[in-house]
């Protein structure tokens, strides 16, 4: 036994103790929401019937008729979706671009693109609705959304998928050379099976970024290509009579995403810090 | 086609894209922050329109950090609100990191469960605290302070010690929508949903931590504490310095949070602030918007700088 391992019969159970209490306090509003959502809107604010109810399934069963929930997700579904496909579309060529070919400015370039991440939206939300409204008229609408949530999340895909890319050896991307294998050749044929993984959960990571999105989404559309941030958020203030049918809603927009997200929990850290931290 | 124009023409599309992306909004925001421009006005149709003709100068700037009575409260809560968010979660995320790092059972399901709360939206995340959790009345908040009242209130009953008991006053749930106290409603939810990043980061990088070292210190004697100071703090230097920078860049720019909690009632930030200008005022929304992109450069910098300088090893 090391001497890391030595410790004493207090420690051996107080510690882990403590961890799962801490693991189990930070999980506990998410299970509060699951819960409350088979609870009916009557039961869910008296005390009395704290756990004592019976459950229900008719929040989930009246989704549609109370919030018309399946729009706002159907809108999430094809926002995230294209999205996430077209920044990996631009995102993986400049990315293989420049792990691969580095030039002078390379690093510059990839600073740069992440400050565009760092100006504040709410800075350009004016010039934002005024263009899309009276000048290019796609306000509220899918293309836009899906615009948008490209943009923000370009920067980051660009530098996750260059920091797995740099970790394939170039010997591999020069054999290819020599064998005459054309760039998109090597694209598809090399660098993307070996980084397969990293592509997948730079996906995953974009995904639940525009998922999550709740700047623009809600401020950029009405009705048409309303998301369920938009959704959610029209519902802040229910006065209490509804916590049953709002805990169902929120528990179906956050659930999938929350399960989505420990697959790639492991590789989130490399999208979070941008690579600083290994 | 020469060595260097192929990997240009693939990086092409998406710097062009961002360019764009960057330079038209901001610079339109540069330019209306300096024209008069109003979305209504009887008494100055001319104001409505975007035009060089309506030129003010730095009249907008000077309105909003002289006249306008918000702008200082924005400013002074937007660092209360990031100042608290970011103390709790290096604080909380230090100590569960190390708790969590330690090997006992079930630790995977227990990382599991304290990474969930980064992966709600924000949405939910204000719409479940504010209503279920900390509502006075129906919220778990209001349950408790109940509960507390009347298990007391039972205690008064009892022979000596019930006199003792009955001084005790009865409580009163806070109200979290209150001007007071909706900043520190914020504060709790961002600090829930934003622990886990610190925690995931923190622990990342402790599994980098050099043992052998360790162990050297553990035999000669260094208890836990000294342990933690001496090795493992300096070794995390850098994780926190980028939690502590990432986290202001983002919580500088918090909306929902602050519109579901009170409206801004009593709590606005810099960009709650914009868009109550942005209802009519354009030239003072575009000026604080330029103040704000200033406000997060000043920290993006800094975090540009580490994370560039070990890009290309």
């Amino acid at each position: 036994m090391s001497a890391l391992e030595k410790k004493s019969s207090f420690g051996r159970v107080f510690w882990p103790v403590l961890a799962w209490t801490a693991g189990l306090m930070f999980f506990f509003p998410i299970f509060w929401i699951g819960f409350t959502s088979f609870k009916t809107d009557a039961d869910a604010v008296k005390p009395e019937f704290l756990f004592a109810f019976t459950p229900t399934l008719e929040n989930y069963v009246n989704m549609t008729a109370n919030y018309d929930y399946w729009r706002f997700a159907r809108n999430s579904v094809i926002t995230s979706v294209f999205a996430t496909a077209f920044t990996l579309f631009v995102g993986v060529p400049a990315a293989y671009a420049m792990a691969f070919n580095p030039g002078r400015h390379t690093k510059d370039i990839l600073v740069w693109m992440l400050s565009t991440k760092m100006l504040p939206a709410a800075a350009v939300l004016y010039p934002m609705t005024f263009l899309t409204k009276n000048f290019l008229g796609i306000f509220d609408t899918h293309f836009l959304v899906i615009i948008v949530l490209s943009l923000i999340n370009l920067p980051i895909v660009i530098w996750m998928l260059f920091t797995y890319f740099k970790e394939i050896p170039k010997e591999i991307i020069e054999a290819g050379k020599m064998d005459g294998v054309s760039v998109w050749g090597e694209i598809k044929d090399i660098v993307l099976p070996l980084a397969w993984g990293g592509l997948a959960s730079t996906a995953l990571l974009c995904f639940i970024s525009c998922w999550n999105e709740a700047y623009w989404t809600v401020r950029l559309t009405t009705t048409e290509a309303a998301t369920l941030s938009k959704l959610i958020e029209g519902n802040r203030a229910p006065e209490g009579l509804f916590f049953g049918r709002l805990s169902a809603v929120s528990t179906a927009a956050v659930g999938p995403i929350v399960v989505l997200g420990w697959f790639c929990q492991k590789q989130l850290v490399r999208g979070l810090t941008f690579g600083a931290v290994k | 086609m020469t060595n260097r124009t192929l990997p240009r023409l693939l990086q092409a599309p998406a710097v062009i894209l961002l360019l764009v992306w960057m330079l038209v909004p901001l610079g339109m925001t540069l330019f209306f922050s300096f024209i008069r421009y109003v979305l209504n006005n009887l008494r100055k149709p001319e104001w409505t329109t975007p035009s060089i003709d309506n030129w003010r100068g730095w009249g907008n700037y000077e309105y909003v950090l002289y006249k306008a009575k918000d702008f200082w409260m924005a400013v002074e809560n937007s660092l209360f609100i990031v100042g608290g968010v970011i103390t709790l979660t290096v604080v909380l995320g230090l100590a569960i990191a190390v708790l969590v790092n330690r090997s006992f059972p079930g630790r995977g399901i227990v990382r599991v469960l304290m990474i969930s709360p980064f992966f709600v939206m924000p949405a939910v995340n204000a719409v479940l605290w504010i209503n279920m959790i900390l509502d006075p009345v129906l919220g778990l908040n209001g349950l408790a302070v109940e509960g507390l009242n009347n298990s007391i209130n039972s205690l008064k009953d009892f022979p000596v010690l019930g006199h003792f008991f009955s001084l005790w006053p009865t409580l009163e749930p806070i109200s979290f929508r209150g001007t007071e106290t909706s900043a520190i409603a914020v504060i709790t939810m961002v600090t829930w949903q934003w622990t886990p990043f610190a925690v995931l980061i923190f622990m990342t990088s402790l599994q980098s931590e050099d043992q052998q070292q360790k162990e050297a210190a553990i035999l000669d004697g260094a208890n836990a504490w000294s342990q933690f100071r001496n090795l493992t703090l300096p070794h995390l230097a850098r994780p926190i310095a980028i939690v502590v920078m990432i986290q202001a860049i983002f919580h500088l720019s918090l909306y929902a949070e602050i519109e579901i909690v009170s409206r801004g009632n009593g709590n606005k930030n810099l960009p709650y602030l914009i868009g109550e200008f942005a209802s009519n005022n354009i030239g003072a929304a575009s000026a604080t918007g330029i103040l704000a992109v200033v406000l997060a450069n000043i920290v993006a910098i800094f975090l540009l700088r580490i994370v560039g300088k070990n890009l290309m090893d």
